[in-house]
């Protein structure tokens, strides 16, 4: 019998107004028929429009789109209890962070449970206050544990500094965190696949067709077909696009046979794939990737 | 219809007359308070008193106030107690104390080998490891008793608890991450053990066991009512609830029944919905309030626990050099929902227990207070540990009241002093004697099911300022008297709870709830307070004895 998939955890962490809320908003927008279940702190800050409520619930609201939020209401264990008794289960689950919550911690709930596993931890990074919240008397050393912890990092915000700070703020996490890829965004808005699926291991997730819709202008995607290719040479490539590239995923082949490739966190993960080959590639990241064609040359 | 009892000493706690030997009750309350001569002359325009002696070799005291607590205490009764000490079920059954690990196990493999559903989990609380210190229970310790179900051990603390491997199986334990809160052997194999609420999430997913639900049930209001009477008690705190929607009818019903023996006061859970709708819900929660059930006090928790090390301190944070804990709450939203409450009128207790805490909650209340100016707010810290001198000179001006954990010096004076906070500043913690000498109003608590509830022992606590390993907190200015202990246990707890008029002193018009106790604890003093017997209470002029106390 294969072992049932385990819902994904991801966990959206930053300081108190960094924008989670806008984040988990967005990304609600582009469920596209995934069940995600969003735990946040506070309905009204969501802003839901009233015509995509299909049913309130005590402390939980049913989306037309099939995802549900849930209010968590300082009481994470009994919410994570009363998401984990839906039916059916989510196939994702979100969960915004108090703005002083240790992911971590959050990150155990998953650990503990059989049928969770944590996805990623998402931090994001106030452009226009990382300033004032890396030195605050008593939040520093939370706000810093907040970005150690993260396997995706995103600076918020960046309409609200000016170029010299962003570019400060850029390399300072950069160079302390070289392995964490980084992104930016304003209101919030960061394509699904670049958030979710961090560490997914099933090729269903994979991105079928070429890019949907307009991305927005912090983030790229390419999509390409790719021949017969060796995993070190894949790897290697992506190597040379490391601090850029936020996800990639493909289903190619080699001499031994066909594999998925999975990127995303800074890890490549590499598994057999069981069916043929398509090819099919996929490659989200910063503005500061190459042009398409630059990346067709190099695929 | 009004009785005199007599007894042979009664502390009023009424400055105007502190010790009397009679007290006359009518229709739940205090006619008077006295001599026999004193009872005589209301009989003139009151009618005949009829004298009770039943209780005239004992002593009376205001029924005790048990300032902290949360009704969580009466959930575990239907399962197994396998603490260190002798402890009373709200049955009168005495659960017998457990001496090793060894014991512990022992006695677990006697249930197991007697219960009829061998396959059901087995569900044990109050195991003490502070006791054993030769080793730590682990998986092979209770996949002894058996691996073929579960089996869990809840501590004491409830921040901890051990499973074996039936339990880490169904879970499918992972995430080496996450080491802090699984304890892993040199190996890192996980040993059983799981801190704060990971712990209780495994035991509810892989045993199906819903503790949330039986935490709230009718069953455990009545248990813990059950538990706290035979300490003294006749007015508790559940002092954090969530109360969802239609929670307070059923609650209601169970608590205004006759027979239950305890007024309750219930903190709503600040931060459990938005401030607009907080207030709200607490305006419509306080509809419900009745004579015995009340809806008074906002309850926002604000950092951990020092021994957990998540309290927040200020610098040089932990003695041994842990990292600095956390926020439960962002100081900025803290602030927000201080301010919403104080401009609604409704009393705030504030759970802090690091110093950088107690700093940033008063600061925020300070805040609130210029926005919403409010002179008798009543805002309480509660636990607030490690308070220094500045602190309570603040609180004063500000108009704050503490509630100090003084359990907290027995059960985990040793760690702070060696652990947690180093000799000298474990000299301060729960510093009753330094908030008396600065005017901050006091009450002191247990934090049942945390610590056992039974308030002489925390006065006992306050007093002698001893811990388990018997070294004394302090140099002798954080220890209050004898007095001043009971006074806390009674008049301070009510004050802190806004109902001194009601309660908390055996006066003329006050409410005839009453703790009877087997000795007069100011002649017994400060070494054998604990030790009193608590013969029973007298609840709105309702007699409940506790069985088998002499």
């Amino acid at each position: 019998m294969p072992t049932p998939r385990k819902i994904p955890l991801t966990i959206i962490s930053g300081f108190l107004g960094s924008g989670k809320t806008s984040l988990l908003n967005h990304l609600l927008t582009q469920a596209d028929g995934r069940r995600i279940t969003a735990m946040v702190n506070d309905f009204g800050a969501l802003n839901i429009d009233a015509e995509l409520i299909a049913e309130k619930h005590g402390n939980q609201i049913a989306l037309t789109n099939g995802c549900v939020c849930c209010s968590i209401g300082d009481d994470l264990m009994r919410t994570f209890i009363e998401v984990m008794q839906q039916d059916p289960l989510p196939e994702h689950i979100i969960i915004e962070a108090s703005g002083v919550a240790e992911p971590t911690r959050i990150a155990g709930f998953a650990s503990v449970d059989p049928q969770m596993r944590l996805d990623g931890i998402v931090t994001l990074v106030d452009a226009s206050a990382h300033h004032l919240h890396s030195k605050d008397p008593h939040l520093a050393d939370n706000y810093a544990k907040q970005i150690a912890a993260a396997h995706l990092l995103v600076i918020s915000k960046t309409d609200l500094a000016d170029a010299e700070t962003l570019a400060t703020l850029r390399d300072e996490l950069r160079v302390a965190y070289p392995q964490v890829p980084l992104a930016e965004a304003t209101h919030g808005h960061m394509p699904i696949d670049a958030v979710l699926g961090l560490n997914a291991d099933a090729p269903h997730d994979l991105p079928s067709g070429p890019p949907s819709g307009p991305m927005d202008h912090n983030f790229v995607q390419w999509a390409g077909h790719l021949s017969p290719v060796p995993r070190h040479e894949v790897i290697k490539r992506l190597e040379t696009l490391r601090p850029h590239v936020l996800r990639a995923k493909g289903i190619l082949t080699d001499c031994d046979g066909a594999y998925v490739i999975h990127y995303a966190a800074g890890r490549v993960e590499i598994e057999p794939f069981d069916g043929d080959a398509s090819g099919h590639f996929v490659l989200i990241g910063t503005p500061a990737l190459p042009d398409n064609e630059a990346l067709a040359q190099l695929f | 219809m009004s009785i005199i009892y007599q007894a042979k000493s009664i502390r009023t706690m009424n400055p105007h007359l502190p010790h009397a030997t009679h007290i006359a009750v009518r229709d739940g309350h205090i006619l008077a308070v006295g001599t026999k001569d004193d009872m005589d002359g209301w009989q003139a325009a009151w009618g005949p008193l009829e004298l009770n002696t039943d209780f005239a070799t004992r002593s009376l005291l205001p029924g005790f106030i048990e300032g902290h607590s949360h009704m969580m205490e009466g959930m575990f009764w239907d399962y197994h107690y396998v603490g260190f000490y002798d402890r009373e079920g709200p049955d009168g059954t005495v659960w017998p104390g457990l001496k090793s690990i060894d014991e512990v196990v022992a006695k677990l493999k006697e249930i197991q080998a007697n219960r009829k559903d061998k396959d059901a989990p087995l569900l044990a609380w109050g195991f003490d490891p502070i006791y054993f210190t030769d080793r730590r229970m682990n998986d092979a310790d209770l996949d002894s008793v058996s691996t073929d179900c579960a089996v869990i051990v809840l501590h004491a603390s409830l921040h901890i608890l051990n499973a074996n491997n039936f339990v880490m199986e169904a879970a499918d334990v992972k995430g080496a991450d996450n080491s802090e809160f699984i304890r892993r052997d040199e190996n890192g194999k996980p040993t059983g053990e799981f801190l704060g609420q990971l712990g209780f999430y495994m035991a509810m997913r892989t045993t199906g066991i819903n503790l949330l639900a039986i935490a709230s049930s009718p069953e455990t209001l009545v248990n813990f009512a059950n538990v706290a009477r035979q300490t003294g008690v006749t007015t508790a705190t559940d002092l954090v609830n969530p109360m969802p929607e239609g929670s307070e009818k059923p609650m209601r019903e169970t608590i205004d029944a006759d027979d239950f023996p305890m007024r309750l006061v219930v903190a709503f859970q600040g931060n459990s919905k938005e401030p607009d709708e907080a207030v709200a819900r607490m305006q419509e929660l306080q509809e419900s309030n009745s004579d015995k059930l009340r809806f008074s006090l906002i309850k926002m928790v604000a950092d951990g626990s020092i021994q957990g090390f998540s309290a927040r301190l200020k610098w040089p944070h932990y003695y041994n050099g842990a990292e600095n804990g956390l926020w439960y709450i962002e100081p900025e939203r803290l602030g927000e929902y201080l301010k919403a409450y104080t401009k609604a009128g409704m009393q705030v207790h504030v759970h802090t227990n690091g110093d950088e805490c107690t700093e940033v909650a008063l600061d925020k209340i300070e805040e609130a207070l210029r926005a919403h100016p409010w002179p008798d707010h009543r805002h309480t810290l509660q636990h607030c540990q490690m308070a220094t001198r500045a602190h309570f000179k603040r609180m004063k001006s500000l108009g704050v009241g503490v509630n100090l954990f003084s359990n907290h010096l027995y059960y985990w004076g040793d760690a702070h002093i060696n652990i947690t906070m180093g000799p000298e500043r474990a000299a301060r913690l729960d510093d009753a004697g330094g908030a008396l000498a600065e005017g901050v109003p006091l009450a002191i608590h247990s934090d049942a099911p945390v610590t056992a509830l039974a308030p002489l022992f925390t006065a006992w606590c306050a007093v002698n300022r001893r811990s388990s390993g018997g070294v004394t907190l302090g140099n002798g200015t954080q220890n209050i008297s004898v007095e001043e202990a009971l006074y806390a246990i009674t008049m301070g707890a009510a004050y802190s709870l806004k109902m001194e008029n009601e309660v908390g002193s055996l006066e003329t018009g006050k409410r005839a709830d009453i703790a009877i106790l087997a000795e007069d604890p100011i002649d017994v003093g400060a070494e054998g307070l604990k030790d009193i017997s608590v013969i029973g209470t007298m609840l709105g002029g309702i007699v409940h004895l506790n069985q088998g106390r002499d």
